[in-house]
């Protein structure tokens, strides 16, 4: 390894480290706002998702039947039908704007913050 | 190097190495890593491997091929993660062709840089397919990763090289 080597390394730490507390930021501001779970088969939103209650709910995806569990403001992919099982394996998320993808079932479930107060008409992306 | 090889046995190396990547490709996931969902990025090394030995024409047509045929292997051509793979190692190859012509880069470096701008074109293209920027939630985790990884197929690609010099 060389020094120009070395010096690329250290660029890729600064922008990781850079990229992760901007990330962060952003995800700080739908701090103390309502939560909602937002389902995307193929683009398209199947589901949206009350994150204040436990539940479990079953989507069909491109595989077969996907199931989502939501418990103590945290959602998972519970069970799903996939090679490798990467969305069920990511386990549990609770922060707004982390995905959790299923490539196989091209399935997309995210967490937004939405403003109680403006009702149910958010725009969301 | 180049001139040391005659025609055939230049074609014969580049098709064994393309030959060698796809199996690497496809065999791959199979490999049990404590991190679910990370490769190694094996099949690279083929790729850096012909970089060094060939030109980088001659890597690019190894990585296309190699992408292009293993999906078809897999049964997955023109699905979503083929286009993700296409875009990764599009962006990857490029980058590191034009890295090692302008940086002095050894090819442990070039490693890790292959398997960062990997990581961006797939992010970049899934967030295209998606039509959502927050795919790149995932990029800080895919980056961290990519150093020891890229560190680990530098060195084998190395270590390949200084036997297949001697053997040259």
């Amino acid at each position: 390894m060389n020094r120009a080597d070395k010096i690329f390394i250290v660029i890729v730490i600064i922008c990781t480290i850079a990229l992760y507390a901007s990330l962060g930021w952003i995800q700080s501001l739908d701090n103390g706002k309502k939560k909602i779970a937002v389902v995307e088969y193929k683009n398209e939103e199947i589901l949206r998702i009350d994150m204040a209650k436990d539940e479990t709910y079953t989507v069909e995806a491109t595989k077969g039947t996907v199931y989502i569990e939501v418990k103590n403001g945290q959602i998972r992919v519970e069970k799903e039908t996939s090679p490798y099982h990467y969305c069920s394996l990511q386990g549990w998320v609770e922060r707004s704007n982390v995905p959790i993808v299923c490539l196989p079932n091209d399935l997309v479930i995210m967490i937004h913050g939405v403003d109680d107060e403006s009702g149910e008409d958010v725009t969301l992306h | 190097m180049e001139n040391r090889y005659t025609k055939t046995k230049r074609l014969m190396t580049i098709t064994m190495l393309l030959t060698m990547s796809i199996l690497l490709q496809l065999l791959e996931p199979g490999l049990p890593l404590p991190v679910p969902g990370v490769k190694l990025g094996l099949a690279n090394i083929m790729g850096l491997i012909t970089l060094f030995l060939f030109t980088p024409k001659d890597m690019l047509s190894v990585n296309l091929l190699r992408v292009l045929l293993a999906s078809l292997l897999r049964g997955t051509l023109f699905g979503t993660a083929f286009w993700l793979s296409l875009s990764g190692v599009c962006l990857s190859t490029v980058m590191v062709i034009l890295l090692k012509k302008y940086t002095p880069m050894s090819i442990i470096g070039l490693s890790v840089a292959s398997s960062v701008f990997h990581c961006l074109g797939q992010i970049l293209a899934v967030s295209v397919i998606w039509d959502s920027i927050f795919m790149i939630t995932y990029l800080p985790v895919m980056w961290v990763l990519s150093v020891p990884t890229g560190v680990l197929t530098g060195t084998i690609s190395k270590q390949v090289l200084i036997r297949m010099k001697k053997e040259a």
